[in-house]
């Protein structure tokens, strides 16, 4: 057993070093060895669906052990998944796994080709804004209100709502209350009698998100409800297609901010499931090469580059939910931002110069391709060297012009998109809420101290900007397949609040909907205690690894009503701490 | 740009007076829960800003401070006075149509001359605003309408010389409220007669005496000022449930007043209703500016709501006659009083800081010329944190003419060699430097 525990480290280690190229797309390592290990499970596999490709990848002890690639069939991403699946699996024997992740476009896909279900939507607004327009649906309007602290001001008013109680309804649909995170007793009362109308599946903006912020928690809800039939489809078809191959362990979707849920959880939140690939890849850039300077990572592909934020080797998340659709919503996810350039992008000849992206045109000249891409610009101007240069030079020459200063000028134009790009987020960044004059004095600007630059595309691209910008440039050696490792090594993610009101003796934690009374001799200490046990008990719940809680964020205010102390209000908000389970130390394998 | 409104959410979670004041860290805190529920921050309609910290120049266009305005603020000023910077510049740079300054601590109490904290404020934020928006976008006549329950005597300081600057507070009547003044005789000094216009209103006003009070008077008094900017001092405690005052505007009144008003720049002032008001009068006042609907903001209940009195509407008819004539006659009076007053206009002002107990003497002295004249004032005050202490000072204003400069020069230099003063200062409006003598 040691012996050969001790053959597939080395094995590995062959790879990580030099490579090995192995003909077709996978790559096997000491597969003899493997087969007769019988340690226990030690194996983590990762699937990511990607625009084109997909990937899966076996990782062991900190080492890739094995990867696959195959094309991504969009009309039915299963097909890639158990396809991946099964070519990184051959020569791997199952019961070394310890978990599956998958990645899938199955959400993102859904919504972008409308493959959704009619939503019925019922919103209580009470007063506030008009939320006309606000949602991808009309919403139905019910009764009732819950104010800021957290009190129904006004019961629902059911005479009111006939029509409602006689609906026929069938299938999944979502109820949200302005305040209800604050108290959700109108949205469980309005979910009872929509049962009864006959939905099977209702989400409830509560249960979405535990923050405050009605309209995104509502099209949170809206849009679950709406992906709900289709991700279920997929996860239970995963689910078969897995025990068919004896393979009994959790199985886990990737979310958008990066972190992983099992499959019976994520039917809870199926929204949380959509734009997974970016998240993806920014895993894998920490599993590969977690930069500790403040830095900005390009992951440049052929068609796209995906920008996002590092501090301190992480990534840095979103302040706001995504937007769904051009809808805000509660989805948390990485603060990042993809942009249609790569290494294949065309290049257009407009009135002033060039335009680069948004099209793809197809591998570049220098390596078999038609026209000129931005790869043949990056390599005619200098900053990169691979392929057939003088076909590359052709190509570029079809322009006019002195072909390097064309092609010079063409990366110019590529770069400006991208540091333009960079500033927007720059700015998005600084400007966070500022609710103390701590805040304002220390400021929230992120410096950039260097940029990291992934990908096929990556080598002359992320030079060219770092030049613009006069930022150093790293280029670590990344793997082809870091989107499937980011998904095979991402860590379950959960985070919770807690809001304990002193002067009406309760506290509420929004994500579990209870409003329990406070113990005694409460304080912030105390709520700490509270919600670190509701987190571990969550993760105890869907058998999650244990993992260190971390406070978020913390309020604590006193209460007072003319002249004299009420009480206290404490807010705050913890999670499991986030990122990936550990890093590899994978080489580049050249395909 | 459209009708995009740029905001400045500033709710200082860290500043107060004292735990228990009035102006507690908690203030805004029902408010942010609001904004934030709404999602109001997500609307493309309004457009989010950082304040920046306001420099001692910026405050020092309106403001001398003795010792020196240094020693009486806290950082949570700069940032609240750098909000309404902000604000200014984000309107004056053609970023977002109006603005509104969401931020403490306010400021419509701080006179021109600073010993101490009075009615809350150390310094007047909008006053400094109006201020650099004259110095950085020779902006020359604005209107500030002082919507705060409360005179906001401090503004009437400030500008209270100043002919380019319409000053309007409607308030409770200064015989039922804190600062007790900010009554229509109390018009500007002779040269700016007529631009300092003040309308105390019976306690109990409400929604319907406030806009027959707009409808028959404000407006037709903006008409005819024609400012090129408006600024709201947007208080918001003539709501039914101030807890300091006795009015009855409900979050609707305000909302609709914010629409009819169409400020440019709105900067928050009092409300102490925390709980109960701020949050729906805010939300109003944000969707108003911000061109949105703002009908469906309704306070969840109503039921404190009284009935306005009939004689609330007698005053509001009452003073859109008496300070109507006021105002259209302000030009030939303005010609009357100067002649009168033969070339200098004195008065004495006996100046009471509530929160720190300090009372103040001050006599001030405007000489006039072609150029407008400059002013002086001379101060004593007792019991201030630096014990008692008096200066003089010497102001002058951004279009003073050369020998008027040199004369309030010479009357400091004076002074300081009579040996009378602690302090003698000389302010420059102009860029806010304020030279020790």
């Amino acid at each position: 057993m040691r012996l050969s525990g001790y053959a597939v480290m080395t094995g590995s280690l062959f790879l990580s070093q030099a490579g090995i190229y192995c003909g077709g797309r996978e790559y096997y390592i000491g597969h003899k060895m493997i087969r007769k290990y019988e340690g226990g499970a030690d194996m983590l596999l990762g699937i990511d669906v990607g625009g084109t490709f997909t990937d899966a990848v076996i990782i062991s002890k900190q080492e890739i052990t094995a990867q696959a690639k195959v094309p991504t069939n969009h009309d039915d991403v299963l097909v890639s998944v158990l396809q991946a699946l099964d070519r990184v699996l051959t020569d791997i024997d199952v019961s070394r796994l310890s978990r599956v992740v998958i990645s899938s476009t199955i959400v993102t896909n859904a919504l972008t080709e409308d493959r959704v279900e009619p939503v019925f939507l019922a919103v209580m607004t009470g007063p506030g804004m008009n939320v006309k327009g606000r949602f991808p649906v009309e919403p139905y309007y019910v009764s009732g209100y819950v104010d800021h602290r957290g009190k129904i001001t006004a019961q629902i008013d059911w005479s009111r709502h006939r029509d409602l109680l006689q609906r026929k309804g069938s299938g999944s649909c979502a109820v949200s209350g302005k305040f209800a995170v604050r108290e959700p007793q109108n949205e469980y009362q309005l979910k009872q009698e929509l049962k009864k109308c006959g939905y099977q599946k209702i989400f409830l903006g509560s249960e979405l998100s535990g923050e405050l912020n009605f309209i995104r928690r509502t099209n949170s809800a809206y849009f679950a409800a709406a992906v709900y039939k289709v991700f279920d489809k997929f996860c239970q078809k995963v689910k078969l297609a897995l025990a068919q191959r004896h393979i009994a362990v959790p199985v886990h979707i990737l979310k958008a901010d990066g972190g992983t849920l099992p499959l019976e959880a994520a039917l809870n939140q199926p929204v949380e499931a959509v734009f997974t690939g970016p998240a993806a890849s920014v895993l894998g850039i920490e599993a590969l090469a977690a930069p500790e300077l403040n830095s900005i990572s390009l992951d440049v592909g052929g068609t796209t580059t995906d920008i996002a934020f590092w501090e301190q080797g992480l990534p840095l998340m979103a302040k706001k939910g995504a937007l769904l659709k051009s809808y805000p919503t509660a989805v948390r996810s990485f603060h990042m931002r993809s942009i249609g350039i790569g290494g294949d992008s065309r290049i257009t000849v407009t009135g002033d110069g060039y335009q680069v992206g948004p099209v793809r045109e197809g591998p570049a000249a220098a390596v078999g391709g038609k026209t000129a891409t931005l790869s043949d610009a990056l390599i005619v101007a200098g900053y990169v060297n691979f392929g057939d240069e003088k076909k590359a030079l052709q190509a570029v020459a079809a322009f006019g012009g002195e072909p390097k200063q064309e092609a010079e000028k063409i990366v110019q134009a590529a770069v400006k998109v991208i540091t333009a790009t960079i500033s927007e987020m720059l700015a998005e960044w600084a400007k966070q809420p500022v609710y103390t004059v701590d805040d304002v004095i220390r400021g929230t600007e992120f410096v950039p101290q260097q940029l990291i630059g992934v990908g096929g595309g990556a080598q002359g691209l992320v030079a060219a900007v770092g030049k613009a910008m006069g930022l150093p440039v790293e280029i670590p050696a990344g793997a082809m397949v870091a989107n499937a490792i980011g998904a095979a090594l991402a860590r379950p993610t959960l985070s919770a609040g807690l809001r304990a009101d002193t002067t009406d003796g309760f506290y509420i934690i929004p994500e579990s909907g209870k409003r329990q009374p406070l113990p005694r001799g409460f304080n912030m200490k105390k709520a700490e205690t509270l919600l670190t046990q509701w987190l571990q008990q969550q993760a105890e719940k869907w058998q999650l690894p244990a993992q260190e809680t971390e406070l978020i964020s913390s309020e604590h205010f006193r209460t007072i009503h003319g002249y004299y102390d009420t009480g206290d209000i404490y807010s705050l908000r913890m999670q499991l701490k986030p990122g990936i389970l550990h890093k590899v130390h994978g080489r580049e394998v050249e395909l | 740009m459209k009708d995009t409104l740029g905001l400045i959410f500033f709710p200082a979670f860290d500043w107060m007076i004292s735990p228990t004041h009035p102006e507690r860290q908690e203030r805004l805190l029902y408010t942010r829960d609001q904004l934030e529920e709404e999602g109001l921050f997500d609307c493309e309609e309004i457009k989010e800003y950082r304040p920046r910290l306001a420099q001692i120049n910026d405050l020092q266009r309106a403001h001398i401070g003795v010792p020196a305005i240094s020693r009486l603020i806290t950082p949570a000023h700069l940032a609240s006075a750098g909000g309404c910077l902000t604000a200014a510049d984000a309107v004056m740079r053609g970023e977002v149509k109006r603005a509104f300054a969401l931020v403490r601590p306010p400021g419509h109490h701080a006179m021109r001359v600073v010993h101490g904290i009075r009615g809350f404020c150390t310094i007047n934020i909008e006053a400094i605003m109006v201020e650099y928006l004259r110095s950085k976008y020779q902006v020359r006549r604005i209107a500030v309408v002082d919507t705060d329950v409360h005179h906001g005597d401090g503004s009437q300081d400030v500008f209270y010389h100043d002919p380019d600057t319409l000053y309007i507070s409607f308030h409770q009547d200064g015989r039922t409220l804190y600062p007790g003044t900010g009554f229509p005789e109390e018009a500007g000094s002779p040269g700016a007669w007529g631009t300092n216009i003040n309308l105390p209103l019976l306690p109990g006003t409400g929604d319907e005496g406030l806009h027959r009070l707009y409808d028959g008077l404000i407006s037709h008094i903006l008409e005819d000022f024609q400012p090129e900017l408006i600024i709201n001092s947007a208080g918001q405690d003539n709501h039914f449930s101030d807890p300091l005052a006795s009015m009855a505007v409900t979050a609707q009144g305000y909302a609709r007043l914010a629409d009819k008003l169409q400020a440019d720049i709105a900067v928050l002032e009092g409300g102490y209703s925390i709980e109960s008001a701020l949050p729906y009068v805010n939300t109003g006042i944000i969707l108003a500016m911000a061109g949105m609907d703002y009908s469906k903001v309704v306070e969840p209940d109503l039921s404190m709501l009284r009935v306005q009195d009939k004689r609330c509407n007698q005053r509001v008819d009452q003073l859109i006659e008496q300070v109507g004539e006021l105002y259209f006659n302000r030009q030939k009076t303005r010609q009357q009083l100067l002649e009168k007053c033969g070339g200098v206009w004195q008065r004495r002002k006996g100046i009471y800081y509530d929160e720190e107990g300090i009372r103040e003497q001050q006599l001030e002295t405007v000489r006039y010329c072609s150029c407008g004249g400059y002013f002086t004032i001379q101060t004593a005050a007792e019991g201030t944190r630096f014990g008692d202490q008096s200066a003089f000072i010497a102001c002058i204003p951004r279009y003073a003419c050369a020998k008027c400069r040199q004369q309030a020069h010479d009357e400091a230099l004076r002074e300081k060699k009579s040996g009378r003063w602690q302090y003698v200062f000389v302010q420059n409006i102009v860029d806010g430097f304020i030279e020790t003598i």
